[in-house]
């Protein structure tokens, strides 16, 4: 069995609303290995969104633990934790999120120099991974000229470019048509099997479901199943039905 | 990498960012070009007309008096020409102990005619005989063409700007007609540095009462202490003198005087100028500290604007540090461009001013263009541009990345 690489020990999310407290996650217990590929599922307002910005330390639980390679992390200072993203774990989103006043490759390079890779490097990187993705004549275009599709695999090869452990994706086919969602989870699924990226996505969409190995559903801020082989019958019974 | 690497490369995105906001970003630099345009052209120039003034007043000698009628202090009564000294008051600083000897000097717009033209000029009455030395030594006066006025003889001497532009083709030997009365041109002067001097003509005190019909008074005395006498004490001596001649003449009603070493003078210019510099100083600061508002109330909307993006940038692992030091980049950019902006514009326009000066008007003014000032101005700019960004800055790096991200 491989190694932990995140754990999350009776963690939750409670936000404020004036004098209202909103659990938005009730003590959640999971454990994601290196190497696997995860899918967090549940139907809008689920907390799943919340569960990713945790994973992807972008957040700080209310309570509870959260585990890096074994390292407690949740007290961590906002730089630290900084640090550890920019070195460890890469984002996709569903709306993309590429800096609109840089081009395709600038996008790339971007993450590389908040972790102070040489000049010469970044740009060897970019190129490389823009390739990848088959769109390094789309190098110096601007996210507002390119599809859908284009800019989600610049955002996967920015997600790449600090060669992170691992990959979260939030509803990374959530704006796009079939075929090219296709062809993002596709390339996701490749980063997994053959670099052995980490990759977690969040998505509300059973289709995806097909290329992980652990599903995890929640609801109401509480992981309701968490067992690939359960999940991956559900959702082959269904696709077999539509 | 160095430090200074990433600096250059947040100093890219920071103009990336500028650049992906054109007309805002000019319209903030141009607030800020304007303050700096203000205190680059006023104070090169006042510091210019300092200089001049500074500069001719240093030729006068340490052991010169100057008396006039009025206040010092109440410049409009005294210009107003109306007040003068009489015989007396000059017999009275004449007989002051440690006065070695006096130059009444008097003016006065004649007519004067030379080769058919006629111009009405500024007329000096000076005696040759005790102020000659006075006006070579102390003043700086110097013949360019001709001679200095044979005494008792009808010969006048004229200002370096006479011959040029009062009287174009004017030279020595002509014949020059004041009240009807004729005169030979001894001499040109030098300039004196400024052509509302060298405009004028220079007669002899006894001519000048002849031609003017002023035959008593003078509007300035200047004397010239002894040697071996304290200039503080010959100049109380004189005071005293006066003021005891004026309460026996007039009464408890007599009108002041003021009596000034050579020093005191340029104290007093020196530091009326220098309120007047402040003053500008003082309201061309207000003009950059108001282009500084500009630049926080863009860089708060930018940080608005750009909510997301900070997040992005947090998400892909930017630090605290760095959101901070791209912000205060740009907003530092807006005050050094405007200072750049500015200082060009105010040389320019200080510059243009001298230049027209110089062809027209009345002072050899010489605009100030020191790298104190240059360095000051640009300095003072960018401070003003990383002031008024650190609060944005501050909040776009404070921003929590979820928050951020979530903000549409």
């Amino acid at each position: 069995m491989s190694e932990s690489l995140i754990k999350l020990e009776n963690v939750w999310k409670i936000y404020q609303l004036g004098k209202i407290e909103l659990p938005v996650l009730k003590g959640i217990n999971l454990e994601i290995r290196k190497g696997s590929f995860v899918t967090i599922m549940g139907p809008s307002g689920s907390g799943k969104s919340t569960l990713m910005y945790l994973l992807g330390l972008l957040d700080v639980p209310t309570k509870g633990k959260i585990f890096l390679e074994g390292e407690n992390v949740s007290g961590f200072s906002e730089n630290e934790l900084a640090k550890i993203r920019g070195q460890k774990i890469g984002f996709v989103f569903q709306q993309f999120n590429l800096l609109q006043n840089l081009n395709a490759l600038e996008n790339i390079i971007m993450p590389m120099i908040f972790q102070s890779v040489p000049e010469l490097e970044r740009k060897e990187r970019a190129e490389k991974l823009l390739a990848s993705f088959d769109m390094q004549k789309r190098a110096h275009h601007r996210p507002g000229e390119l599809s859908g599709g284009e800019q989600q695999r610049v955002a996967i090869a920015r997600s790449l470019s600090n060669d992170p452990e691992i990959i979260i994706a939030d509803e990374p086919t959530g704006n796009l048509d079939s075929s090219t969602g296709k062809i993002i989870m596709e390339a996701l699924s490749e980063l997994h099997k053959k670099e052995k990226k980490t990759i977690i996505v969040v998505t509300h969409d059973p289709t995806i479901a097909h290329y992980s190995q652990n599903i995890i559903h929640i609801q109401d801020g509480q992981i309701i199943h968490n067992h690939f082989q359960e999940e991956k019958v559900l959702w082959e019974q269904n696709s077999h039905k539509s | 990498m160095g430090k200074i690497n990433f600096i250059k490369e947040y100093f890219k995105i920071a103009i990336k960012s500028l650049k992906a906001r054109r007309l805002r970003s000019w319209l903030t630099i141009i607030g800020v070009v304007i303050g700096v345009f203000l205190i680059v052209s006023l104070m090169s120039l006042s510091e210019g007309i300092k200089t001049a003034l500074m500069q001719q007043l240093k030729m006068m000698g340490k052991d010169l008096i100057m008396i006039f009628p009025g206040e010092i202090t109440d410049m409009a009564t005294m210009m107003s020409g109306g007040l003068e000294l009489t015989e007396k008051d000059m017999d009275a600083i004449k007989k002051a102990e440690g006065v070695e000897t006096i130059v009444p000097m008097n003016y006065k717009g004649e007519a004067v005619r030379h080769e058919g033209k006629v111009k009405t000029i500024l007329i000096n009455g000076v005696s040759w005989k005790d102020g000659m030395d006075i006006l070579k030594n102390d003043f700086g006066w110097s013949i360019k063409e001709g001679d200095w006025p044979v005494i008792g003889k009808k010969e006048i001497i004229v200002g370096s700007a006479v011959p040029t532009d009062v009287f174009p083709g004017m030279k020595v030997g002509d014949e020059a007609f004041i009240s009807g009365r004729k005169f030979i041109i001894s001499g040109v002067l030098k300039s004196l540095g400024n052509k509302q001097d060298d405009s004028t003509i220079t007669v002899d005190l006894d001519i000048f009462k002849d031609i003017t019909g002023e035959k008593k008074g003078a509007k300035i005395v200047l004397a010239r202490a002894k040697q071996g006498y304290e200039i503080d004490e010959v100049i109380e001596n004189i005071k005293s003198n006066l003021l005891e001649t004026r309460k026996r003449v007039r009464g408890a009603d007599s009108p002041s005087f003021s009596v000034l070493s050579s020093e005191k003078v340029m104290d007093i210019v020196g530091s009326i100028l220098g309120m007047i510099q402040i003053a500008i100083f003082g309201f061309a600061s207000i003009a950059i500290i108001v282009g500084g508002v500009g630049i926080m109330n863009t860089m708060y909307t930018s940080v608005r604007e750009r909510t997301k993006e900070i997040g992005i940038m947090k998400a892909i692992g930017a630090k605290n540090s760095a959101i901070n030091t791209i912000f205060l980049i740009e907003s530092g950019f807006f005050g050094l461009f405007g200072g750049i902006g500015g200082m060009i514009l105010g040389l320019g326009l200080a510059k243009a001013i001298e230049f027209a000066v110089k062809a027209t008007g009345n002072l050899y003014l010489q605009a100030s263009i020191t790298p104190q000032l240059i360095i000051f101005s640009l300095g003072f700019s960018f401070l003003i541009g990383c002031i008024a960004g650190y609060l944005p800055a501050r909040s776009a790096s404070k921003l929590n990345p979820v928050d951020a991200l979530r903000y549409e």
